[in-house]
């Protein structure tokens, strides 16, 4: 699980519009779920600590168990965020 | 130094206030103890903090003691530096004195010695107790008090005060509280400096051996201490926060291996909010503390204080990481810990925080950010406490309850199982409850998901219990062999053990790594059995109960009702306060969680309502993974509530959902679920949003092109999502025009049942005619059975493929132009003049299509009056070609072969006239064409010839002829071309007479001038001339001229002339036999020859026998009027001129005329009366008022020379040059009347002269 990280582009209205999945370690078949559940549960955070700093990448904002995620926020408030 | 801990602590807990030492040097205590202690607590006052910063502090409590009092007197002096801060913080010395040589004497000294200690802040109250009406006293009293200001003030400080016993003095006590705190201030400001020195000072000792941090606790938790009681709470909260580090750095750097505790009774239960919980002596170890207690210690001081200061927030900021740091630091003792010691703590901590900061919150202030904040915390602490909860209830078997959802998934299965050292074995009597456990896991029924989705559920555990458990096992923990699981039959001894295998969550895990038998050596034995899931439930609720200490904890985990209530109320709580910390998705998530448990309690409505709140915010957010979870347990709920209309829609957005979501079989399960819906008894019908399932687009390329008022047929693609084929009972479509927006659709219908198959279809629509503009399309509705149905959108999400993808198109793209109404046909006649009358003639009507076809067209032809259809004749069609028309085409096409193309596409037809209707041939429907409709325009009148006297007044008017033209064409005879086309016809010849000469024998030489007047040239064969009465043809000649000049040819618009010699002659007998003859008629017969095409032509029955011989045929008559002259006058009417001054509107005039006769009428010609002649006088009337008899007789003798004057009176009306009125004899003939002298043609009449009567005062 830890050597597996997933990608996803977000755009400013909180669509995700980009997804991948990356790693080499086997997959869980729940995984593309679990993440896309994480992620989606850190916007909350991402919401409120963009605004805070004029930092654009966010370092790691949440973490859940064994998964981290890390944010990137565009000026056009575009979020990349891997975990 | 370690064993004054035990003191510390009592004297800690003993005392928690300053004290002020009391000196009653005169017994006076005992009457003023009451008014002082009155001021306690001291309101107000400023001290020192840390940093020697003035502080405001209010309600300092503190505590008056007397000097003589045991707590003061029996100690150590040692003891008294350690616990210093117990010590007197100022001391009040009270005295009285009525006399200066006691005072000298005896109080002085005493004084002296009392203040000598300089460690003693003090200060003297001299008590007057002087009445007021006592001079002698009061005096004595101020005498001796301003000795002892003077004796014992120094210039820096003044340390005396006064107070009249009887006396009411309020400054006094004002003066005695700033002293006291000017006192109290100073011996903090040592006492600080004091431990700060001591705590340097073990400080820098702290990596030597000696080094005890009980000794560095007791000196640094003093000093918070002072500062408490000083209520300098945040420089006490920064000791016990640099205490903590320094605590932390301890526990992290020595090697030592220390107890953590955690193993008493009553551990579980945090104590992270009492610091009284455990007293220190207990959790001293060594030089050290033990860290369970002591961290909470810790925490639970800072919380205590943080409270003090009203920030609850902090508490929670504070308590949320420490619980995480914390379970860490349990995590890494687990083994050593009692079985899920960890989770209990973190369960009962975080309620603990939850509870007492929350509570505390609700007094406080309330700042808006820190409010979201502090809700956010709590959500954060809640869901920890949830998850523990959960983690919890799956150990002791209720984890089928549990919802497997994707954030009880993400937080369960990523938490490892607790890891005891040994795993909690069955304890021996619980076999009825190994029952009970097998019996649930039994009942226990998987939720079987709606719509027959086949989805492996979410796991909610970290690795498969059964494995785990019995890895821990102490007698099996060394091999590790029992990677086993309860599938092989081998183990299995009987009773259900079976069933609970099927069920049990590891069955998931078929297993394949069992070959291994069993019978190595030290198995037998139920001990030595790997344990079933059952049991590992019933171990674990066993050691769990042991565990817990708190009862209400575990009542919470006893059973399936109370478990499910309290994961309500923590799934609420996190739920609520994550809503209000505006973090909705958290919020929103576990509002899911709640629908889940409302859901299996039955109450749908509740559970719709909150899976609605997650499926908008998944939807919203376009978190198809997510919502593909949650949707169907939405719809399920709606199936329950019968919401049909909510459950149609939710099956559309599961339809509508990324293919890769459901599998086909699912996919066409929702269809199917729409189908039967649509068609079951609906008592409405329900109208659904399909927007995201079919979508719709027009066909690339351009939009379709249409004409005003054509018809046509629109082709549209839509895109079904739905996974089969489906029927669609009717269809259709609104188009919106652009250019008005306001302007509701208009609606295409296709009525037929249509049936979509997946993917792309093609659909059209037939299209009525439509205003101009451009049009979009708008909204597509059908029905499925009672269902209606309606989307909007654009194809959005169409397959990957090329082929079906369809791209992001614009709703503003047109898929329909209708152009503004042009002309689209052009009608106009080859020939428009100069047709001859009365003869059968071709005109020619060019039909020209302007871009637009003209199939199918057909051709209505009314004539005007006077003009007929030849309707024996057929009509001739044919291409036309016009010289400058296809130049032009050809520049715009670009053909260079254009001509020989149309040279060789020359067409011709004969067509019928039916009903004056005529249908055009297929090949006139693009090019221009001309059609030759023979007609005949019909004239009575004689033409009449002109002559020099009476020159003809020809109008054009009366050769105009009409016909009236409406062509239908278009794909439907739509459209309709209307056009009235004027013809002139003319008869060949105008002819002119004068006469030529005069010859002396009396005939005369009449010459007869044709003029041509159609563009052909005519060929006269003959001609002749029938004289009217009183003309006779002179010579022999039959009136024909010499025939050797015909046949003569008169070109197009030239002349021609005939010269016929006539005579005046007298009535035949011949001629009496005939009608008499008022006219000459001059016959000419002739032949034309000329093209249709350009103008007058050979008629058109000739045409078809043979111009030659029917051309000579033709016969054109012409009247001419010859003109006796006037040779014998018998009267001459002369007028009489008018007088000098002009004439004016509205003067009368004398009119005069004068009437000669000149000689006898003859015979015949005289009337009866003749000695009378008939007048009458013409005037205009708009000119003229005739004052008199405009008619009568007037008496003339017939005698010649005889005459007579008329006179009228006249009156002119109007001004300007008009024409007089006229004397006319109507009796006799113009030829015997001469005008002599003739009357003038106009006369002037002047306007009326200007009235000035009106102008001038009388």
């Amino acid at each position: 699980m830890a050597t597996t990280a997933c990608f996803i582009i977000v755009s400013r209205n909180d669509i995700p519009i980009y997804e991948a999945e990356v790693g080499s370690a086997a997959k869980r078949e729940d995984a593309a779920q679990l993440h896309q559940f994480i992620l989606h549960a850190a916007l909350d955070i991402v919401q409120d600590l963009a605004w805070t700093t004029s930092a654009m990448f966010l370092k790691s904002i949440d973490r859940f168990n064994d998964l981290v995620v890390s944010v990137y926020v565009t000026a056009g408030h575009i979020l990349y965020i891997f975990n | 130094m370690t064993n004054y801990l035990a003191q510390f602590q009592t004297i800690k807990n003993a005392c928690d206030h300053l004290v002020i030492a009391v000196e009653d040097v005169n017994d006076l205590w005992p009457t003023l103890k009451s008014r002082f202690e009155e001021r306690l607590p001291f309101k107000k006052g400023f001290l020192n903090n840390k940093t020697r910063n003035s502080v405001f502090v209010e309600n300092l409590h503190a505590e008056f003691i007397l000097t003589t009092d045991a707590r003061l007197r029996s100690r150590y002096p040692q003891e008294q530096y350690l616990f210093w801060f117990r010590e007197p913080y100022a001391t009040v010395v009270l005295v009285t004195c009525e006399d200066l040589d006691e005072f000298k004497n005896i109080l002085k000294p005493r004084l002296k010695l009392i203040v000598q200690n300089d460690e003693k802040e003090w200060f003297i109250v001299f008590v007057s107790r002087a009445h007021p009406s006592n001079d002698q006293a009061t005096k004595m009293a101020k005498k001796v008090y301003s000795k002892i200001e003077v004796d014992f003030n120094s210039r820096r400080r003044e340390r005396c005060c006064k107070l009249d016993l009887h006396g009411t003095e309020p400054k006094f006590w004002e003066d005695l509280e700033s002293k006291i705190m000017e006192c109290i201030r100073n011996t903090l400001d040592r006492r600080v400096q004091f431990y700060e020195d001591e705590i340097r000072k073990l400080s820098e000792q702290r990596f030597m051996p000696v080094w005890n941090f009980c000794n560095f606790f007791i000196l640094k938790e003093s000093l918070a201490f002072m500062f408490e009681m000083a209520n300098l709470h945040e420089d006490a909260l920064r000791e016990y926060d640099e205490l903590e580090l320094c605590y932390q750095e301890t526990v992290n750097v020595t090697g030592k291996r220390r107890e953590f505790g955690g193993l008493d009774h009553g551990d579980d239960q945090a104590a992270l909010l009492n610091p009284g919980d455990k007293l220190l002596t207990q959790i001293v170890q060594d030089d050290s503390f033990r860290e369970f207690e002591f961290r909470q210690y810790l925490f639970a001081c800072q919380a205590k204080l943080l409270f003090k200061l009203n920030r609850p927030f902090e508490v929670a900021s504070r308590g949320y990481p420490f619980i995480i740091n914390f379970s860490k630091a349990l995590a890494l003792r687990e083994n050593i810990l009692p079985f899920c010691m960890r989770e209990v703590w973190v369960i009962t901590a975080c309620l603990a925080l939850i509870n007492e900061t929350s509570s505390r919150y609700r007094d406080g202030p309330v700042v808006p950010d820190t409010e979201k904040e502090f809700c956010r915390l709590q959500g954060d602490l809640y869901s920890l406490c949830r998850i523990k909860f959960m983690r919890l209830a799956c150990l002791i078997g209720y984890g089928t309850d549990i919802e497997k959802s994707p954030v009880n998934s993400a937080s369960l299965s990523m938490l490892p199982w607790p890891k005891p050292a040994v795993w909690p074995s069955v304890p021996p009597d619980a076999s009825t409850e190994v029952l009970a456990k097998e019996k649930m896991i039994l009942q226990a029924t998987p939720r079987i998901k709606h719509f027959g989705i086949q989805r492996k559920p979410l796991p909610l555990e970290p690795a498969v219990l059964v494995r785990e458990a019995n890895r821990r096992r102490a007698s099996l923990s060394g091999g590790n062999m029992y990677e086993i699981l309860d599938g092989s039959p081998n183990f299995n001894d009987g009773s259900g053990s079976d069933a609970s295998s099927k069920m049990s969550p590891s069955n998931k895990v078929q297993p394949t790594s069992m070959s291994r038998t069993n019978s190595s050596p030290g198995f037998e034995g139920s001990i030595d059995r790997p344990m079933r899931l059952a049991e590992i439930y019933v171990a674990a609720e066993h050691a769990l109960k042991h565990t817990i200490s708190n009862p209400e904890l575990w009542k919470t985990l006893s059973s399936r009702e109370e478990l499910e209530q309290k994961y309500l109320e923590l799934t609420k709580g996190a739920a609520e306060n994550y809503h209000q910390s505006w973090w909705k998705r958290h919020g929103v998530v576990l509002d899911g969680e709640i629908a889940a448990v409302c859901f299996q309690r039955g109450n749908f409505d509740l559970a719709a309502k909150s899976y609605e709140k997650v499926c908008a915010l998944y939807a919203g957010e376009g978190w198809q993974d997510l919502l593909a979870e949650v949707l169907p347990n939405l719809a399920e709920c709606q199936k329950m509530l019968n919401d049909q209309a909510g459950y149609l829609s939710s099956c559309v957005r599961l339809l509508s959902l990324d293919k890769g979501l459901f599998s086909t079989k699912e996919r066409q399960a929702f269809q199917s679920e729409v189908v039967s819906l649509a068609h079951s008894e609906m008592k409405n019908t329900v109208p659904l949003d399909v927007s995201s399932l079919i979508t719709f687009s027009g066909n690339a390329g351009p939009p379709l092109e249409l004409c005003d008022g054509d018809p046509g047929t629109l082709s549209v693609t839509l895109w079904s999502g739905f996974p089969d084929d489906i029927t669609l009972d009717s269809l259709s479509l609104t188009l919106m025009a652009t250019y008005n927006a306001d302007e509701g659709g208009k609606a295409l219908r296709s009525s037929s049942a249509t049936v979509l198959k997946p993917g792309k279809n093609t659909i059209t629509f037939a299209l009525p005619p439509q205003k101009p503009g451009s049009y979009v399309l708008g909204v597509l509705t059908g029905r499925i059975g009672h269902l209606s149905f309606r989307s909007h959108s654009f194809s959005k999400v169409g397959p990957a493929d090329s082929d079906d993808f369809m791209s992001y198109e614009k709703p503003t793209r047109p898929i329909l132009k209708v152009f503004n109404p042009r002309p689209l046909v052009d009608l106009a006649a080859a020939v428009s003049s100069g047709l001859l009358i009365n003869e059968a003639q071709w005109i020619g009507v060019i039909a020209r299509p302007i871009n637009y076809s003209l199939k199918g067209a057909v051709l209505h032809i009314d004539t005007g009056p006077g003009l007929q259809t030849e309707e024996s004749h057929v009509i001739e069609m044919e291409s036309y070609n016009n010289e400058s028309e296809s130049s032009a085409e050809m520049e715009n096409h670009g053909h260079a072969d254009l001509d020989s193309s149309l040279a060789m596409n020359k067409y011709f037809k004969q067509l019928c006239l039916l009903d004056g209707k005529i249908d055009f041939p297929d090949w006139a429907s693009d090019v221009t064409s001309i059609l030759w409709i023979p007609v005949r325009a019909t004239e009575d009148r004689l033409a009449r010839g002109s002559s020099s006297v009476a020159p003809q007044k020809q109008s054009i008017v009366d050769g105009m002829r009409t016909i009236a033209l409406r062509l239908e064409f278009g794909v439907s005879h739509n459209q309709i071309f209307e056009r009235t086309i004027a013809l002139h016809f003319t008869d060949p010849f105008h002819v002119s007479t004068r006469v030529a000469d005069k010859c002396n024998d009396g005939s005369m030489l009449l010459q007869v001038t044709l003029h041509s007047q159609v563009k052909a040239s005519l060929t006269i064969y003959d001609a002749w001339l029938d004289l009217q009465d009183g003309f006779v043809h002179t010579g022999q000649g039959d009136g024909r001229p010499t025939s050797g000049f015909f046949p003569l040819v008169i070109s197009p618009n030239s002349r021609a002339g005939l010269l016929f010699s006539i005579g005046l002659g007298k009535t035949t007998a011949e001629d009496e036999t005939e009608a008499i003859k008022s006219d000459s008629i001059l016959s000419i017969r002739y032949g034309i020859s000329g093209d249709r095409n350009s103008g007058a032509h050979p008629p058109v029955a000739m045409k078809s026998n043979g111009i030659e011989s029917v051309g000579e045929g033709l016969i054109f008559r012409s009247a001419l009027v010859l003109q006796r002259p006037v040779l014998d006058p018998c009267i001459a009417v002369g007028f009489l001129p008018l007088p000098s001054d002009c004439l004016r509107v509205g003067q009368l005039v004398a009119m005069q005329w004068r009437v000669e006769r000149l000689k006898d009428f003859e015979e015949n010609e005289v009337p009866k009366n003749n000695d009378e002649v008939l007048y009458e006088v013409s005037a205009n009337s708009e000119n003229w008022m005739v004052a008199g008899r405009k008619r009568g007789h007037v008496c003339l003798s017939t005698k010649q020379g005889s005459r007579i004057v008329i006179s009228i009176l006249c009156l002119p009306l109007a001004a300007g040059y008009v024409r007089p009125p006229q004397l006319m004899l109507p009796d006799i003939d113009e030829a015997n009347i001469s005008n002599s002298p003739a009357g003038p043609h106009l006369v002037c009449v002047l306007p009326p002269a200007l009235s000035s009567s009106y102008c001038i005062p009388a």
